[in-house]
């Protein structure tokens, strides 16, 4: 269901930056061409006017069936694809509720005799039909609500807009640690490519300093309106700018000046899309998550990449599948001749598993 | 008064004269004519200048003499005549009085009133030494534990004079028929009991981390789902009994039981006072019952057990934890992770190595706000820790759950054959064990509180 914002409000919670968004160079095989904001970014409900209400006996109706659904679930999703069980859904139903009811402890109060009026944020049938969608099409809870809480923001997501995973955060607390430390890179300019919702450039432009800044690109417009839409929510529109285009076509003009980069690019291979979970594979874009063959399409050019880009003494920092592709990047690095990547590291994510590169040029 | 007042009050208490002028505006609202002339009171207020001389001057007059109204009645008096105590709103003078005199009582008991009039004793003949002066640091120092301790006693000395005050002008109004002034009066009284219950709090909650609001930690005991039952129903009543005292309730850690209930769960309360009152309900709880598990109907004795701690928050108690002493994982992740996953469940789990401290959260939206409350809770364990290492006394109130014996029972709830709960420790007890599961407390955790001073008086 496409939300329908065309109506004032929207475009009050939008102010005109979006018009201002750079756009650089585009490489030929860019689908979208013509004006500047040829995609419009939904608003996550927790950001809507609560301008409808409904019955409070009307709302617990509704929570109960919800709350019922949730449960039929048991952890039939667990086994067919690893999806989630009926505690995670059932916790996704609360939150759903502070997201979309103004002041919720109404719903869990047992006093009043159900005539009062709640005020929220959709519309009642909006919600059945939202619920349905997250139970019957396993849509994203996220999607759902329009957002994800990531680290210590809460960034807005739409379909076609990868979902920020936690494991991601630890690039962000990386990079914080060594700019702490590291005045000269903490002012520099920094990359992340394939920004997706804007998560890594919101999280690093937090914690550059003066001078410092991000240069965030994505080949999918949506990835590029909805990161825009975050950038600015997060009042960065000087710290991050937003460039559409395929990895660093849009930067030519920063080889050999970057003072890091940074990414989470698509890295699962091909042949495991069809089995992953229906959340995903279902509701996310492909264009995130296929990273070839072996997965290694995006990873490879971007060290490349990284080689070229950075200046001395500059940053990188990339997300992968796993141990093995973290060997393999790190064999790629090192036994590409022209490689002036050193310092290479291998770090794992809260689950143990080796998920990140990083490193830094000569 | 508010505490930082108080205690204003006491550190400036060498200085006489800024004392008793603030110290009566505050006990003596309408202090023209006092009825009983406390003797004391007209010297002190001559007492000027701030030299050692002046101090010495002023020291040495006796401190109190227990005041009383015209026909002798005394706040002992008062307690010894047992009047019933009624709610606020219908109760008598004789009630709000004997209210009034309940809470001066319990204030004494608190400030160990004995040992107190004998130390401010000692302190006078110290300071009467004419080589007093000679070892300046010394002096300063005994002269202000005096100032500090005459200062209690003149304010709970207050306490009782205004108290019967208020009676003697109800009496008089009653036998002038001066219907205007017994009014206001009655109104002055009530006004008082109001205050005196509020001080009596203050000084039943008056140890270190009191004030401080705290996490509940509940565990089950062995004994299955039925132990693991009951271990969620005395979490429900912490969680009413907290939201019923105005204070926010979070959640920050479950671990449910297989088929019901809970293996272990941990609350946050936040709110003033909430560890002093929580404290109380440390210890094993006993349940009693038929059990809704065992399909004979058969009766089940089944125990939690209860661990209270202060958050201490970023107070400088606070423990310094090294990062590189933290292991953080994932909680209960499975599979490949990374872009392959979408889930909302984002727990975390860190465990301090060194101590093998662990601590979870699994409630917040992000894995970084998971980890930050994690962090909270880690912190507040390791504090709790570390203040049960330097200090070892105290130990009742820094026990953490793995400490208590399932030995230490506190409180029994029987629900079968008869209804009743029972605290151990005080043998006060409730028969509508309803009431209690849906968090009405607070009478176990006042009898305890004030049992706990009656034991510190026999200490002492
Ligand atoms: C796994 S997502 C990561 C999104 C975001 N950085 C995050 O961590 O949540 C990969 C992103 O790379 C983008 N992408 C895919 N191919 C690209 C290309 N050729 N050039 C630039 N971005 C690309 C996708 O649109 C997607 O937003």
């Amino acid at each position: 269901m496409k939300l329908t914002l065309t109506n004032h409000t929207f475009s009050t919670l939008l102010n005109s930056s979006f018009i201002n968004l750079r756009r650089p160079f585009c490489s030929a095989s860019l689908l979208s061409s013509s004006a500047p904001i040829s995609v419009k970014p939904q608003v996550p409900i927790f950001l809507r006017p609560p301008i409808y209400s409904a019955k409070l006996s009307d709302l617990k109706k509704w929570h109960n069936w919800a709350k019922s659904v949730a449960s039929s679930i048991g952890s039939s999703f667990v086994q067919s694809d690893n999806g989630p069980d009926s505690e995670i859904l059932c916790r996704e139903l609360k939150w759903f509720v502070e997201d979309v009811v103004e002041d919720k402890h109404w719903l869990f109060s047992e006093m009043g005799d159900g005539d009062e009026r709640v005020k929220m944020r959709a519309d009642l049938e909006e919600l059945y039909c939202l619920w349905k969608q997250r139970i019957e099409e396993r849509k994203p809870f996220q999607y759902v609500v329009g957002c994800e809480h990531w680290k210590d923001l809460v960034l807005s997501v739409e379909e076609g807009v990868l979902i920020p995973r936690p494991e991601t955060e630890l690039i962000v607390d990386l990079v914080s640690d060594l700019v702490s430390k590291n005045e000269d890179l903490r002012r520099g300019v920094w990359a992340d490519l394939g920004t997706g919702s804007g998560a890594l450039a919101i999280g690093i432009g937090r914690v550059l300093g003066n001078g410092g800044k991000v240069i965030a690109s994505d080949l999918s417009p949506v990835a590029v309106a909805v990161a825009a839409y975050n950038v600015q929510r997060y009042c960065l529109q000087n710290k991050v700018e937003l460039r559409e285009g395929s990895w660093l076509e849009p930067l030519k003009d920063m080889e050999g000046k970057l003072a890091g980069l940074v990414s989470n690019p698509p890295y699962i291979p091909s042949t495991d899309i069809a089995g992953l979970q229906a959340e995903v594979g279902k509701h996310e874009p492909r264009v995130a998550l296929d990273g070839g063959v072996d997965g290694m399409d995006a990873l490879l050019h971007l060290c490349d990449g990284a080689d070229l880009m950075l200046k001395p003494g500059g940053f990188f920092a990339f997300e992968t599948n796993g141990e093995k592709q973290c060997r393999e990047l790190v064999d790629y690095m090192k036994s590409n001749r022209s490689a002036s990547l050193c310092n290479l590291e291998i770090i794992a994510d809260f689950a143990g598993i080796q998920r990140f590169v990083i490193g830094f040029h000569r | 008064m508010s505490h930082f007042l108080r205690k204003s009050l006491s550190s400036f208490l060498y200085r006489p004269t800024l004392f008793c002028c603030r110290h009566f505006s505050h006990s003596h609202p309408h202090n023209t004519t006092s009825l009983f002339s406390p003797t004391w009171l007209s010297r002190n207020s001559y007492t000027n200048g701030l030299s050692p001389t002046r101090a010495r001057f002023w020291a040495s007059q006796p401190a109190v003499t227990e005041p009383s109204t015209s026909d002798g009645l005394t706040v002992e008096g008062i307690i010894s005549n047992n009047w019933t105590i009624l709610d606020e709103n219908d109760g008598d003078w004789k009630s709000h009085a004997a209210a009034i005199a309940q809470s001066i009582t319990l204030i004494k008991r608190r400030l160990q009133w004995k040992k107190l009039k004998v130390r401010l004793n000692m302190l006078s003949v110290q300071l009467n030494k004419e080589d007093l002066w000679d070892d300046p640091v010394r002096a300063g120092k005994i002269n202000r534990e005096h100032g500090s301790l005459l200062g209690k006693m003149k304010e709970v000395n207050g306490l009782e004079r205004e108290l019967l005050e208020h009676i003697e002008m109800i009496k008089l109004a009653r036998e002038e028929n001066h219907e205007e002034l017994e009014l206001e009066s009655m109104k002055a009284l009530l006004n008082m009991r109001r205050n005196a219950k509020e001080k009596e709090i203050e000084a039943l909650l008056s140890e270190e981390h009191d004030s401080c609001s705290c996490y509940i930690e509940v565990q089950a005991g062995a004994g299955g789902t039925e132990s693991m039952d009951w271990a969620s129903m005395i979490m429900q009543m912490y969680k009413s009994w907290a939201q019923q005292r105005g204070y926010k309730v979070t959640v920050m850690e479950e671990m449910p039981g297989e088929v019901a209930g809970i293996k272990r769960a941990t609350i946050k309360v936040d709110g003033e006072f909430a560890f002093g009152y929580a404290k109380s309900e440390i210890g094993v709880h006993r349940l009693v019952r038929i059990s809704p598990f065992d399909s004979n109907k058969r009766r089940h004795t089944s125990f939690a057990a209860v661990a209270v701690i202060p958050n201490l928050g970023d107070q400088s108690s606070s423990v310094q934890i090294n990062e590189s002493d933290l292991r953080i994982e994932r909680f209960r992740a499975s599979g490949a992770g990374g872009q392959h996953v979408n889930t909302t469940e984002s727990a975390v789990k860190i465990t301090h190595i060194p101590t093998g401290v662990t601590a979870t959260c699994q409630n917040e939206r992000s894995q970084h706000q998971n980890k930050a409350s994690a962090m909270a809770v880690l912190q507040s364990r390791l504090n709790q820790l570390e203040m049960a290492r330097q200090a070892q006394l105290n130990s009742q109130h820094t026990q953490s759950l793995t400490d208590i014996t399932w030995g230490s029972q506190i409180r029994s709830y029987v629900l079968h054959p008869y209804r009743m709960v029972k605290d151990l420790r005080t043998n006060y007890e409730v028969s509508d064990a309803d009431s209690v599961l849906e968090g009405d407390l607070d009478g176990f955790i006042m009898s305890y509180l004030s049992a706990s001073l009656d034991k510190n008086e026999d200490d002492a």
